[in-house]
């Protein structure tokens, strides 16, 4: 019978397998994959592993568990053994998902194997519109409060987190019309019912270059290379400097209390694979930023996303729990 | 000329070879309930990966196309749909399995999904632009319209009496909003389970309604004779093709529109279409519900005419129509291109390539799907004592690979006891996964419509009376609200659908 996992075996058998197979790992790893399939983490996820896979030996066989914005996931591989044969491929979501009261496992309980890169957030609008800036933007939503729609995917969200830094550094009142994700928020924006939306840079590129949308501004503290001409969110707000670089990630972890040659091992693969050119340059043209870092590096940079994003809710309202409850610093 | 490259996958031998193979696969885990083609494809990415681009195309589109049709083969001999774009086909394909006649109902649905397939294959190369431009257009209140629109099929789908379809019905969008909230993150009837944050699949429902519902059903009848079945005839008599051709054509427009709408995908597709047949047809070969032909040509004609569909705006704009092109949207990706609006303009001979390559695959799934069908046809002949523990295993395997989780399968066995008691009592298995298709679809349009008005119902009615679309939608509920509640005379009741 056919199932996933003779599926699995057989695109095994298909891939050549390298020979100089280690004593770790002694069978295959699964990966669990916090989103769904055709999304910006599952492309992300598909297009490493088999790099991965060449440097470790092994095979990962992956599977999308998504739901609960990735709080299934994070949970099943919290509920498997530390042996490091259960991967974690997620985005930033567990990061906040203490604050808005989903679940108590965030990544402080897994281990970084890789934080592999970050994305760059862009305000795009509808291509009708006459505003030619950010400013003109925030203009018309200051003359008409309440009015303007702005596109979003729920809370925690990159379009929500955007949003309340913009209302943090002037204020503004929008209509938030949450969406299924980027796409669906995207393709909303493009039929006119929405007028403008916050998106990630992969999300929105090509709809740029085709002048489906129109950009107003790179949320960056300087331009980024696939946006050329874009001016950085901080040429008419500065105040958006304090929050910035800010972005979605994505990344790889396994329980905090993996053994540390198994850990080991995994970062060095992991670390391989992801330097890959062919995968270096796949994020670059989705407009991602690589990072390609693990271990206590990584650990940095969570604590101090999750401190930047937790505190921003926060004073924004958005947050359902304070940030301070557990012990997440003021940035 | 770009066009020529309509023929590449005809030519190149490997590239015909992977679009045979991926349809014969794809005919097979469309076949698997639980398995899905969203999973097949996705599997396939990483798959394909070190191939070039064309072979790993190919692969794709052939599962795809199968896919989508596989799943009728075990909705019309088991009763279990096996994707949801199926529920429609067991309707009536499993009653004319019943009646001996496995044989004639998968050649005419055979027939119909190549009809259909080749129809949105047609309205893809001829008017993508022009139907992906439309689709964008509809707002979130024209989806809320599409799926009040879906939800007066309950009338089709209830049987004996409307009143158990409403139930049914009602039930159903309770267990669809189930789970995290998807605007507010809210949890709905948790509960406080982790394990429900995520929602019960309806895949999970549908296995166990119509499944298992359907083996604890068989086991009644344990010792009673199968059916033999007339296998002689498979492709249906040129008759019977004249007959039922406008309505396979008209279903097939259903497909390609719901197809390429990006919110929606075969599954409402094919429940639309029978709701359609039923309609329209006044005197089909067999009541319907009983076994009625017309029962298995529109959802088959429609479902197929979909992948068509979803090709149209994921082509054109970068947007997927279905959650199968979502997948593709992220294979392009991964082979280096950049899905989206600018794809067309500068690698126009994909576009053509996928024409010609889906046009293969209907082909492939013509031959395949009659070559098969004598050998399928047999395993409604399987006796009862082998056939009910097989489904059961089925089921729960299928269960299992929507994601992996013990928790679904749980939920479908519970659904598969209930399903059994609820059938006892009349009432019908199709308007509880209506229910839980529709229903989040209804929920989350219906606030969007609301909170883009301003958190204005009235403001969202205004608007919806300054939309073309909008307005065409109502009329359309309207009308059918209207032709199928006959006054003074109270409601004729649809035929009821004979107990196993």
């Amino acid at each position: 019978m056919l199932t996933r996992r003779t599926l699995g075996a057989l695109a095994a058998a298909a891939l050549a397998r390298p020979v100089a197979a280690q004593a770790w790992p002694p069978r295959d790893l699964t990966g669990i994959i916090m989103w769904g399939a055709g999304g910006a983490t599952d492309v992300v996820a598909r297009a490493l592993t088999p790099h991965v896979e060449a440097a470790l030996g092994a095979k990962i066989v992956l599977q999308n568990r998504p739901g609960g914005v990735g709080a299934i996931s994070v949970q099943a591989v919290h509920a498997a053994p530390a042996d490091g044969l259960t991967l974690l491929y997620g985005a930033e979501n567990p990061q906040l998902h203490k604050v808005l009261g989903l679940a108590q496992i965030d990544y402080a309980d897994f281990f970084p194997v890789n934080v592999i890169a970050r994305g760059v957030g862009v305000i795009v609008a509808n291509r009708d519109k006459p505003w030619t800036g950010l400013k003109a933007l925030v203009d018309e939503i200051s003359a008409n409060p309440g009015r303007v729609r702005m596109g979003a995917t729920g809370p925690g969200g990159l379009p929500h987190v955007i949003g309340a830094m913009l209302n943090a550094v002037t204020p503004v009142r929008v209509i938030a019309v949450p969406f299924d994700g980027e796409g669906p928020g995207l393709t909303a924006l493009q039929g006119g019912h929405v007028d403008f939306m916050p998106v990630g840079v992969a999300a929105a590129a090509e709809h740029i270059r085709a002048g489906r949308v129109k950009p107003l501004a790179v949320v960056n503290p300087e331009p980024v290379p696939s946006l050329p001409g874009v001016p950085p969110v901080t040429a008419d707000f500065p105040g958006f400097a304090r929050y910035l670089p800010w972005g979605p990630f994505y990344g790889v972890w396994v329980k905090r209390e993996t053994p540390a040659p198994v850990r080991a091992r995994l970062v060095e693969a992991f670390r391989a694979g992801a330097a890959n050119p062919a995968f270096t340059e796949l994020m670059a043209r989705n407009g991602n930023v690589m990072m390609n870092i693990a271990g206590e590096e990584a650990d940095a940079f969570l604590k101090r996303w999750q401190s930047v994003t937790s505190w921003l809710l926060q004073e924004a309202g958005a947050a359902k729990r304070s940030p301070e409850e557990f012990g997440i610093p003021r940035p | 000329m770009t066009a020529g490259h309509l023929l590449t996958s005809w030519l190149d031998p490997s590239l015909f070879a992977a679009t045979a193979l991926g349809t014969l696969a794809g005919i097979w885990i469309g076949a698997i309930p639980g398995l899905s083609v969203t999973m097949a494809v996705s599997i396939l990415v990483s798959f394909t990966f070190a191939w070039p681009l064309e072979p790993a195309l190919a692969l794709m589109a052939g599962v795809f196309t199968g896919g989508v049709y596989g799943g009728s083969r075990s909705a019309i001999l088991l009763n279990i749909p096996g994707a949801p774009a199926a529920i429609a086909t067991a309707l009536d394909g499993y009653p004319m399995a019943r009646r001996g006649e496995a044989g004639a109902a998968i050649g005419l649905t055979t027939l119909a999904s190549f009809l259909g397939g080749m129809i949105g294959v047609a309205a893809l190369a001829l008017g993508a632009p022009a139907i992906a431009e439309v689709a964008i257009l509809f707002a979130p209140r024209d989806y809320l319209l599409l799926a009040v629109l879906g939800l007066l099929l309950v009338g089709s789908l209830s049987g004996e009496s409307l009143a158990k379809g409403l139930f049914a019905a009602g039930l159903g969008v309770t267990l669809g909003v189930v789970g995290l909230d998807p605007m507010t993150a809210e949890p709905r009837f948790t509960y406080g389970s982790v394990a429900l944050l995520g929602g019960i699949p309806y895949i999970a429902a549908m296995i166990g309604f119509f499944g298992v519902a359907e083996a604890l059903a068989q086991l009644r009848l344990a010792d009673a004779e199968t059916v033999r079945q007339r296998i002689g005839r498979i492709v249906p008599p040129r008759a019977a093709l004249r007959r039922h051709l406008p309505l396979a054509l008209r279903a097939s427009g259903i497909g390609v529109a719901i197809g390429a709408l990006p919110g929606t995908g075969g599954d409402i597709a094919a429940l639309m279409a029978y709701d359609h047949a039923r309609r329209s047809t006044r005197t089909p070969t067999h009541p319907f519900g009983t076994g009625a032909e017309e029962g298995v040509v529109a959802p088959e004609a429609a479902n197929n005419a979909a992948v068509g569909g979803a090709y149209i705006p994921m082509l054109t704009l970068g947007i997927p129509g279905d959650a199968v092109t979502a997948v593709l949207i992220g294979a392009l990706y991964v082979h280096g291109l950049k899905p989206g609006p600018m794809l067309m303009i500068e690698t126009p001979h994909l576009f053509w390539f996928t024409v010609g390559n889906l046009t293969l695959a209907n082909v492939a799934l013509l031959a395949f799907g009659l070559a098969g069908a004598r050998a399928f046809a047999r395993i409604a002949e399987v006796p009862r004592a082998v056939l009910v523990p097989l489904i059961l295993v089925l089921s729960v395997v299928g269960t299992f690979a929507i994601r992996n989780s013990l928790a679904d399968v749980w939920w479908m066995l519970g659904f598969g006891i209930t399903g059994y008691a609820l059938r006892l009592y009349g009432f019908q298995p199709g308007p509880i996964i209506l229910g839980m298709i529709l229903g989040p679809l209804m929920d989350a349009s219906w606030r969007r419509a609301v909170i883009a008005a301003g958190d204005d119902v009235l403001g969202a009615a205004v608007e919806a009376t300054e939309s073309a679309i909008s307005l065409v939608l109502i009329a359309a509920i309207v009308l059918i609200a209207l032709r199928s509640f006959s006054w003074g005379k109270g409601r004729k009741a649809l035929p009821p659908t004979p107990h196993p």
